[in-house]
Formats: structure tokens, sequence, C-alpha cells
């Protein structure tokens, strides 16, 4: 592993909390590592576990999905059906082999900035640490 | 291959300074679909705008990403700009590459990078995109209140007032719901048919306000600006147009039965109307306690009436009605106490609940204002207040606190002072709530003035003793235990939900709390509006509430009606869910999961699929994550869309997929 | 009808009169109710404490053997009820107790059988319908007043019993006889049998009888050799019998009443309901 080896985090981003907080610590000055790159998604609940596997096929090294916290839904329930499906999908991608800290699913609302950016900094030095995700990346 | 403009922004040095933006520019000019990449200091600003509209013109663009700030602060600006032009606003894109990029990233090569990765995920979500049209809904500028009582009598108040058409149904043959059955209203002791009367004669009269008492709403379908509700009218047996309320009928009949508006205290006539002052001044047949209906004679209500307006023929007539919005102001009941064996209710008569006792100080109740105990009409010297019964108690299945009960005890413990200066009042209670403008000062006033004994603790029994009701409980503060001999025990039981809410709610497409309460779309923000849209809420069917906080919240639900009611018509976002019928297995997985029940079954040829209902989606996306078979899409967030967006955002070096 | 009886320790000894009458009721009712082999003491007092698993044990076992012989499990004494019937819930739900019991004791059990009260039988098997066309001897005129005292009742929520504040069971079965049940207050309180101060005892149990003879009521009625114990004692003439006492009597057998104090016999020698003896 080269020593300027930065990892890839993909992001899946409610639009009322987590999208939101990201732009707070933007407007906020936070600094974070480079390493995310948000998609922008109505709600936590519209994210498909099978975007996440092909995420994690196309080579990303950790995935985050976050939205508002539990009871905080912009549309009542959608974060609890999050809730419910990730904590099974987490169960399968460690059964896969893969380590847990890869993917993170949490709940960042509109107002946290700061934990945003708290987030990003702990999932890149958890991936640093693991180094790339060969686990499932499919090789080119 | 549909041809793609990149505009990267500057925002002077905000991006510039840390994303090198031609470096950018060039990156993206490379990306397969785009036709036309450009950079500029400050691209929402007119000539930055301006530079959008040409390009899309000159360049022959079908989508447009816009590099810049967070799609929350420009989107509609560029959309708007490129409407313009001619092209479909929702080809827009933002690439966010300020808030979430420059302003948060230091190094000048990493955070190029990732803006490139950010602009080639909107253009990979771009080239798959298809142009959208705004739903554009008609509005029907009348409104449905649901309930005549207090809160649906200001709301339909405040929308008649403002010049539009109001439908007023009420379950009841009369307007004024709980409050009509109250003696006093705390903090003022205003009496409450002094301040409800004239209200609801304002109703009756007013223009533009069409009251349908007796009546309920049977069926609700459509959506916002556009619902066709059915209301049955139930027979009165009484043709109230002919009718001139002289209410001789009511003095005539012979049939007394136990008044469930006096909480049974009190007599009503098989015919006639619940109080004096009943608006409409209508009576209305008792069909289940009427000797004519259970023996076939009588009729005497036929002699007397000088109009021939009884009509034991009526039937039920039900009708259709389009409105384009609906306020839900159905309000609360009080628990059945007998649920509650210890405390004796419906066992002992001196056992009563705090509606009885409104009704007992009531001038217009049974016993004309003067406190009588039901068993002996004696005028009780100590009467006991126990609060929280059904409130606060998680195991008994209510946790709420129901809001309303500290401040009425309070009330009747003073009124009853009042009434009987040398009785003693105790009241049992588990915290004194008095939140609320001139409350505390009342509750105070009851304690040092009118000399009510608050007792802190809960009461684990009540059984007679000779003639008087002997209450065990606890004092908390001191730790003992207490007796006291009471002439008459009350009991503030809990606000709950009307028996039939979940039924009205499920018409209604308005989701309940897990007691029945209708939900609010934000308990904060959005507190009248519900998840339905058009749909709004007043008063206790939310939440117990008194009076004051009821009228406003009323007023707040009328103000989103009109605000609703000042548009030419309704637009909204067509990021809906939408089903590929083809696709479809009619499995309905996606049903449940739809927190606005936009889903419905549609047959289509020989089966039954999914369809969703444009103007009650919300776009959340739960429909298309539920389906097995990849027929539910969400549009401008199909999983095409979604998949193309991480693949890009994935690359590491090379050309874009 | 085959059940497992558990008769718990007192019906053997101070309450003798209360396992006599319930064996017959049960054969003229055509209740087969099987003494359990080797049964031992419940234990009588359902522990408070949730790592408190040895006290269990005992119940465990009654319960798992009952479920070896293939039959559900019968017992008339409140105290007992109350253990056995709490126990063959935790094992049902809690994986954990039911593990450590069935380690210890070494035999498989995990909730299977249902822990009825010989009441309960009467109420959903029998029917106090049917009962009141078995009776030979109608109690009438005889004024009772029935006492749930706690444990029968208590926690609701894991008796499912009769509702807690307000019950019936006992006054239904008392009209299937033809006696009158007599409403008080005191009917579902504590007699106060696990309170250790002596004094406190007293008074709660006087405070029943006293409430109970203030309503009128001849005769207390209990299911618990602990509250038979405690009522007989505060009161010199309000004798305390067991449901099974009037159900035999009813059935047209004796009741048998040997050794109580105070004596129940006069009073229903008075009412016609037992043969004047020379």
């Amino acid at each position: 592993m080269s020593s300027d080896w930065q990892p890839r985090i993909v992001g899946f981003a409610c639009r009322w909390c987590t999208y939101a907080g990201a732009d707070l610590a933007g407007t906020s000055r936070l600094e974070y590592p480079a390493t995310v790159r948000l998609v922008r998604v109505p709600c936590s609940g519209r994210v498909n576990p099978s975007f996440v596997l092909r995420a994690f096929q196309r080579g990303a090294d950790g995935v985050l999905v976050a939205g508002c916290h539990p009871g905080d839904c912009h549309y009542t329930s959608g974060n609890l059906f999050t809730r419910r499906r990730f904590s099974l999908v987490k169960r399968f991608l460690e059964y896969l082999g893969l380590e847990p800290e890869r993917l993170r699913v949490e709940w960042i609302s509109a107002a946290e900035g700061q934990r945003f950016a708290q987030v990003i900094r702990e999932m890149t030095d958890d991936l640093c640490r693991l180094g790339p995700n060969r686990k499932m990346r499919e090789e080119p | 291959m549909p041809r793609i403009g990149v505009v990267v922004c500057w925002c002077g040095h905000n991006i510039a300074g840390t994303v090198d933006v031609t470096q950018v520019t060039a990156a993206a000019a490379a990306m397969p679909g785009v036709v036309y990449a450009e950079d500029y200091k400050y691209v929402c600003s007119e000539p930055g705008q301006d530079l959008i509209r040409r390009a899309i013109a000159d360049k022959r663009l079908d989508a447009v990403v816009v590099a810049a700030c967070s799609p929350s602060m420009h989107e509609a600006t560029f959309r708007q700009a490129a409407a313009a032009a001619g092209l479909n606003p929702y080809r827009v894109e933002i690439a966010n590459v300020r808030e979430q990029c420059s302003w948060v990233h230091r190094d000048r090569e990493e955070a190029t990078v990732k803006a490139v990765a950010l602009v080639q995920a909107m253009v990979a979500k771009a080239r798959r995109e298809e142009p959208l049209e705004a739903l554009r809904l008609p509005v029907t500028r009348r409104a449905l209140v649901i309930g005549g009582g207090i809160a649906g009598m200001q709301a339909a108040m405040d929308i008649a007032d403002a010049g539009y058409q109001v439908l007023l149904v009420e379950r009841e043959p009369n307007l004024g719901g709980r409050m009509a059955q109250l003696s006093e209203t705390f903090p003022t002791l205003d009496c409450a048919s002094c301040i409800l009367t004239p209200r609801t004669a304002e109703v009756a009269r007013h223009p533009r306000i069409e009251l349908l008492t007796y009546s309920e709403v049977r069926e609700v379908a459509g959506y916002v600006g556009d619902f066709r509700v059915r209301i049955a009218r139930k027979p009165a047996y009484v043709d109230w147009d002919r009718c001139i309320g002289c209410m001789l009928c009511q003095e005539k009949c012979p049939r007394k039965v136990p008044s469930p508006f006096e909480r049974d205290m009190g007599f009503k006539k098989a015919i006639g109307v619940n109080f004096p002052q009943a608006v409409p001044n209508r009576p209305v047949i008792d069909r289940e306690h009427c000797t004519y209906f259970e023996k076939g004679k009588c009729q005497v209500c036929v002699r007397v009436c000088p109009v021939e307006a009884v009509d034991f023929e009526q039937r039920e007539t039900v009708r259709e009605e389009a409105v384009g919005a609906i306020v839900v102001a159905t309000g609360f009941d009080v628990l059945a106490p007998a649920e509650f064996g210890e405390y004796g209710y419906g066992r002992y008569p001196d056992v009563i609940d705090s509606l009885a006792f409104e009704r007992l100080n009531s001038s217009s109740g049974p016993t004309g204002g003067v406190i009588r105990r039901p068993s002996d009409g004696r005028v009780p010297r100590e009467v006991v207040f126990i609060q929280c019964v059904g409130s606060r108690d998680p195991d008994r299945g209510r946790g709420y606190c129901s809001k309303i009960c500290c401040m009425y005890t309070a009330k009747h413990a003073m009124l009853y002072r009042h009434k009987v200066p040398d009785g003693q009042a105790y009241v049992f209670y588990m915290d004194v709530r008095a939140g609320g403008k001139g409350y505390e000062e009342f509750v105070q006033r009851t304690v040092e003035q009118a000399g009510a004994l608050y007792l802190r603790g809960r009461v684990a029994r009540v059984y007679p003793e000779g003639d008087r009701m002997l209450v065990r409980g606890v004092d908390t503060l001191s730790g003992q235990t207490v007796e006291v001999a009471a002439d008459l025990v009350v009991l503030a039981t809990a606000a709950v939900p009307r028996g039939d809410a979940r039924e009205l709610a499920q018409l209604l497409k308005v989701g309940t709390d897990a007691h029945g309460f209708y939900n609010e779309a934000h308990p904060k923000l959005r507190p009248v509006e519900t998840m339905t849209r058009g749909i709004f809420l007043a008063g206790a069917v939310q939440a117990p509430r008194d009076i004051s906080e009821t009228v406003a919240q009323a007023s707040g639900a009328a103000s989103k009606v009109l605000a609703l009611f000042s548009q030419e018509e309704l637009v909204a976002d067509p990021l809906v869910a939408v089903v590929d019928e083809t696709r479809c297995a009619g499995c309905f997985l996606c049903r449940p999961v739809c927190p606005y029940q936009a889903i419905s079954t549609r047959v289509a040829g020989n089966r039954e699929v999914a369809t969703v209902n444009p103007g009650l989606c919300q776009g959340c996306g739960a429909c298309a994550v539920a389906c097995r078979s990849g027929a539910m899409a969400l549009k401008g967030f199909t999983d095409e869309q979604i998949l193309a967006e991480v693949e890009a955002l994935c690359l590491r070096t090379g050309s874009p997929g | 009808m085959e059940y497992r009886y558990f008769p718990g320790c007192t019906l053997h000894e101070q309450a003798r009169n209360f396992d006599i009458t319930a064996r017959e009721s049960a054969r003229e009712l055509d209740i087969a109710l099987v003494e359990l082999d080797n049964w031992q003491c419940c234990g009588a007092v359902f522990p408070l404490a949730t790592d408190a698993l040895i006290n269990l044990v005992s119940p465990y076992r009654a319960l798992a053997s009952a479920h070896a012989a293939g039959f559900d499990l019968v017992t008339l004494c409140s105290g007992c009820l109350n253990v056995l019937r709490r126990t063959n819930r935790l094992v049902a739900t809690d994986r954990e107790a039911r593990e450590k019991l069935r380690d210890f004791v070494e035999m498989d059990y995990a909730g299977e059988r249902r822990v009825y009260h010989l009441l309960e039988v009467l109420r959903r098997e029998v029917t106090f319908e049917t009962l009141r066309s078995r009776v030979k001897r109608r109690l009438t005129g005889l004024h009772v007043a029935p006492y749930y005292g706690c444990l029968l009742l208590r926690p609701p929520e894991e008796m499912e019993f009769d509702d807690v504040e307000a019950p019936t069971v006992m006054e239904d079965f008392l009209r299937a006889l033809g006696a009158e049940p007599v409403d008080y207050p005191f009917r579902t309180e504590c007699c106060g049998a696990y309170v250790a101060l002596r004094e406190a005892k007293t008074q709660a149990a006087a405070q029943v009888v006293r409430s109970a003879a203030a309503a009128g009521a001849e005769l207390v009625v209990s299911s618990c050799p602990a509250c038979n114990y405690n009522l007989e004692r505060v009161h010199p003439t309000l004798p305390v019998v067991y449901f099974t006492q009037l159900l035999a009597l009813a059935l047209g057998r004796d009741g048998a009443f040997a050794g109580q104090v105070p004596d129940p016999t006069p009073l229903l020698r008075g009412k016609s309901l037992l043969p004047e003896v020379s």
C-alpha cells in the first residue's frame, strides 16, 4: 500500500437531514478528509442495499448510509425501514467477510454538521487502518 | 446520447480558491455526452444565468450540470433559468462543490479530484434523466370541516370570513361539541355557554357556511384540491325544514330516558334537543327509546306538532361533495372509568367523572347548577378529586398526560368552594401541571383562597362506609396513608380519542399514534398539517388540549387552508413513484411501507397491479426499495440514476462510465 | 378431564379439609385429579430477585413432571397457583432462565403445559351453568363473602385470573351453588399474611373480616390456607371456609368441617344445609 493511499467513501445522504448536515459542515468550514462523496437521496429509506453492494463492487472502501434520527423522518417512517434493513445488510456483509467498519449507518440531523465531519474523520481513520477493499471489489 | 452542458462556478474565491476550476472544466469537457463545458465567476449572477440560457439555445443542450453551491441554495434559480431557455427544469442537476468540497477540504489537488468526481456523478445522472412535468392540480375552493365543536367552528368561521365556502359536518344534532357540556372555563371562569352560544349562532347564520348536523363522513376519495366526500345525514324523523323549533314535541313526549349529554344524571325525552340553547334548534327522535318505534303506538309528537314535521318514515340520505381541503376537528372522549374498579365507578353512584361534575355545576344541568350528589341529592360537604385517572399510567396503556385535568380540577375545586362555602375539597395529584397564561396563578388561588387541600399521592381504593365514601390513599409528601370520608368523589379521567377515531383516520388516510390521536406532519414545524396534503388538524383530535390552544390551532389550520386556496392551481413536484405495470407482480409489498396510502390496486387486463396516486405521493421512495420486481421507480431518483452516480463516484482514474 | 394435581404442603396438614373436599367434589364432577408423584413444596413465594432462580427449581420440577406425564397441572392454593403460574410463564418466555433450570433439574420443559386453579377448571371446563345443574343441595339463603386476597389476582398481567380490581369468578361460583355472594370493599385486599409485623397483620385481616360482617356476610370463603389462618383468628364468630367445602356441601357431601374455629357447622345446620346431629 502506498503511503499516500486514501480511502474512497460513498455516502448516501437523505436530503432533509444528513445532506443538509453536510452542507452545514461546509458553511461552518469544518475540515474533514476529502474521502467522501455523497449521493443525495430523498430519504435513507430510498437506499436499496444493492446500491451499497454496487459501491463495494466498484471499489468503494467504505459506504455510509445516513438519514434523519429515528422518529424524525421527514416521511415519518422511512428511516425505520433503513434501520431494520441495514441491521440485516450489515450482518450479511460481515458474513461475507467484509470488515464491519466498512459500512456505517448513521443518524445525522441537519443541525449536526460537526457530527457529520466527525463521522467522516472516524471512517477515514478506520479505513486507513483496514486498507483498500479487496474483498468485494471486482477487478476490471 | 443526450447533449449535456457543464457550467463550473468559481463562486469568486469560495470555490476557485481550493478547487482548480479550469481543470474541472477541462475534465468535464472530456466526459461522455458533454458537448459544452465552461466556467464562470458567479454563475448565480444574471450574466451567469444568461450564460446557461445561451448555452442551452446555442448548443441545443438536453441537460445541464452546474457545479456550484448546494442545491438547497440555487437549484431553483438554475431550474428557472433553464426553463426560460426552453429546457425542462428537471433536467438541471447540481454538483455540490462548495459546501461539500471547497469549504471542507484544504488540499487543492484532493479537492479538485473530488470536484471532478462530483461533476462526473451528476453528468452520469443527467444522462439517464427524463424530462418531467410538474404536476398541476386544480383547486376546488371549498373546505370541509369535520366536527362542530369549538375547534371546527373556529376553523369554519376563519375560512368563511376570508370568502370561501365551508361545509361544516357535525355528528350530533347540534353544534357545540364538548364545550357545550362545560360549565365555566379556566383560568377566567367565563361561563362556557356565554362564550360558545354567540359563536354557534354566528356559525349557523354565516352565509358561506353550510351546516350539516346529525351527519357523518362516510367516504373520502381524491387528493388535495380535489377531494370527493360522501356525507350521510342520519334520519332525525323530523322534517327540519318544516319544523319551527317550538319544542312542543319535547314537552309533551311521555318518554323520559337518561341523557348521555348529562352523563346519565339527568333525563331527556325521546324527542328533543340535547340542551335548550342548541343550534340548530331542531329536535331529533331517539329511535332506540321512542315508544312508537318500540311498540308501534304513541305518536304524541305527531299530534302536538303544529306544522306536521314529524316523519317516522325518514331515511338516511347520502350526498357527495367536492372540496379542496379538509379540517379534522373531531375532538376527544373521556375514558370510561369502569376500567378502574378500585374507584368503584359505576358501582357507587357518588363516584362520578369530571364531565359529570361539569354538568352538576352548569346552570342548565340536571341540578340547575346546585352541586348535589347523585345518590340522595344532598349537597356534599367534602369532595375528593382524583387526578390522573388513566393518564400517566403506562401500566394501563396510557403513558401520556391528558394536560387539561390539572386545570379543570383546580377549577372544579374553586367552583365548589364558591357554591358550598363551608365545603372542603381534597385533590389527590401526581404533579400539578399548570403551564399556560395565568394558569399557575389560578391553581394558587384555588389552594390559597378556595382552601382546596392538595395531597400528593395516589388513591388505592374508594369504598362506601355508611352513606359516605371512604377514600384511601397515600400522601407521599408526609409518607402517611390517608383516609378521607367524602360525600362525593370526582375522577379526572384521561382524555382519549373518539371511539371511532381510527376508522375516520383510515378514511382520511391520516396516521394515528399508538393511542389513536391523529399525527401531525411535523411535531414542531408542521403542527396543524397531516402527512396527507390538504388535510389539517384542529383541536383535541391530535392530542388533549384546552380551549385556548384549540382555538389557536384551529385558526392555524384555517390559515393553511387559505394559503392553499390562494393558489391558482397547485403545483406538485413530479418526483413521485410510478409503476411499470408490465413488471409489477401484484404482490403489494409496496402498500404497507407507503406512509401516505398513495398506492392502490388497479386491474390491468386479467390481473391486479399497483398504481400510485401522484397527488398523494410525496416521493420518499420507500416503495421503490420494497418492490421485489423492480417495477416501482421513483422519478428523479431511479435505481439506474443512483447506480450511475455510484459508479461514477467509485472511479479512481480512467474514463467515466 | 384429567389433570395432575399439586396439593401443596398445607393441604396435607393444616388445610386437610381443603384437600378432602376438593377430591370429593372433583369425583362428583368427573374431574380426574391425579396427585403428582413426588411433589414437593412450591416454595410459597415467587422470588422478587430476577437471579434467584434456585427458588424456582421446585416449581419447575413440578411443571416438568406434569409435562412428562402428559397432563396440565391443577392446584387449589392461591400461593401455589401464584408460584407455579409465574414460574411457568418465566420458563416459557425467558430462555436464559429456562436453560439454567433445565440444566439444574435435568428435566426438559419449556412452558408447554398450563397451570389451572380449580376455580378456573370449574369456569372453563365444567362451566358454572353445568355446575348449577349438578348441585344437589342448593345453598339457599347463605350469605357468603368471597375473599380473593392478593395472590390469586396479582400481578394481573402474569396471573390473568380475573379483573384485578373487580373480579367475579367467586361470585359466579357461589351463585351457581345457590348461595348469595355479599359485596364488600376489601375482598381483594391482602390479609396480611406476608407482613412480618404482628400488629399490621392482625389489622389487615381484621379489616377484611369486619367489612365482610358489616356487609351482612355469615361466612367467608377463600382459596388460600394462609388467608384462612389469618382471618379465622381475628373474628370470634365469622367462620372462614374453603370454596371446595361449600362445593362439596352443595354436591351432597358433608363438606368436612372438622377442627375449624370458628366452627361453621352451627350456621350451616341453622340453614338446614347440614343434618342435625345428636
